[in-house]
């Protein structure tokens, strides 16, 4: 299959543009293979990446480049019950989920 | 969903930002384009699943601020597209992948083809989605204030 998404880059380009995600914790839900994740991820200073879906979960875990391992984590939650009681964030980013 | 985006407001920090991406409905033109030049040839059909969805998640990002929970700040649409190599490799995609959202109908099919066939020979077929980003930012309550 020879698809492309985005070949502008204009996601990630308006997402730069609305938040300064820098040295920020980043909350993702909704990440699935993590299509948006790895485009930003490395500027973080951590992202917890949320899916449902664990066989996206599972390619996302595998796709993750050795570089970002110690800075994303993925975790298979349902949104209306976050696993986190004691972690905050400084920006949530909903991925086509809502 | 509001209880999804209550979940997300109390994992929030006191300032912290939600950001909203999403594609909306709006017959997203399909195209066969090239470096030289690009051609409209149909639209989507959006189908009654992703507009219903689009609508449920607008009334719950307002309830979000009718209740004083977080506070638009910026939005705008997008264009964000999809791009093939070929007219049937769109068509698989769309009903193998997107096959509750939208459609294509025949005529749209027939003149992407059409277009497709005697185009330049860096040509793409391509579906213009729009794509919502909004930023809002997390309000705390008059409780939430005196803790």
């Amino acid at each position: 299959m020879s698809l492309q998404r985005d070949p502008d880059r204009n996601e990630i380009r308006l997402l730069r543009k609305y938040v300064e995600i820098k040295d920020k914790r980043v909350l993702e839900v909704g990440c699935g293979e993590g299509r948006l994740t790895w485009q930003y991820v490395n500027e973080t200073q951590t992202t917890l990446a949320v899916d449902l879906d664990r066989d996206a979960l599972r390619v996302a875990r595998a796709d993750c480049p050795s570089a970002f391992v110690d800075k994303v984590h993925f975790v298979c939650a349902d949104s209306i019950r976050l696993p986190f009681a004691k972690e905050k964030f400084d920006i949530a980013v909903l991925a086509w989920s809502l | 969903m509001v209880h999804a985006l209550s979940e997300i407001r109390r994992v929030l920090m006191p300032d912290g930002i939600l950001m909203d991406l999403r594609p909306l409905a709006e017959h997203w033109r399909v195209e066969v384009a090239s470096l030289r030049e690009v051609k409209r040839t149909g639209h989507v059909t959006d189908l009654p699943e992703q507009t219903n969805g689009d609508v449920a998640a607008n009334e719950a990002m307002h309830e979000l601020e009718r209740l004083g929970w977080f506070r638009r700040e910026q939005e705008e649409l997008f264009p964000y597209i999809y791009s093939w190599d070929t007219p049937s490799e769109m068509e698989e995609f769309v009903s193998d992948d997107w096959q509750d959202f939208i459609d294509l109908d025949d005529e749209t099919k027939r003149a992407t083809r059409a277009a497709w066939a005697v185009a330049d020979a860096d040509s793409r077929v391509r579906i213009r989605m729009n794509v919502w980003i909004a930023s809002w930012r997390k309000q705390l309550s008059q409780a939430e204030h005196t803790r």
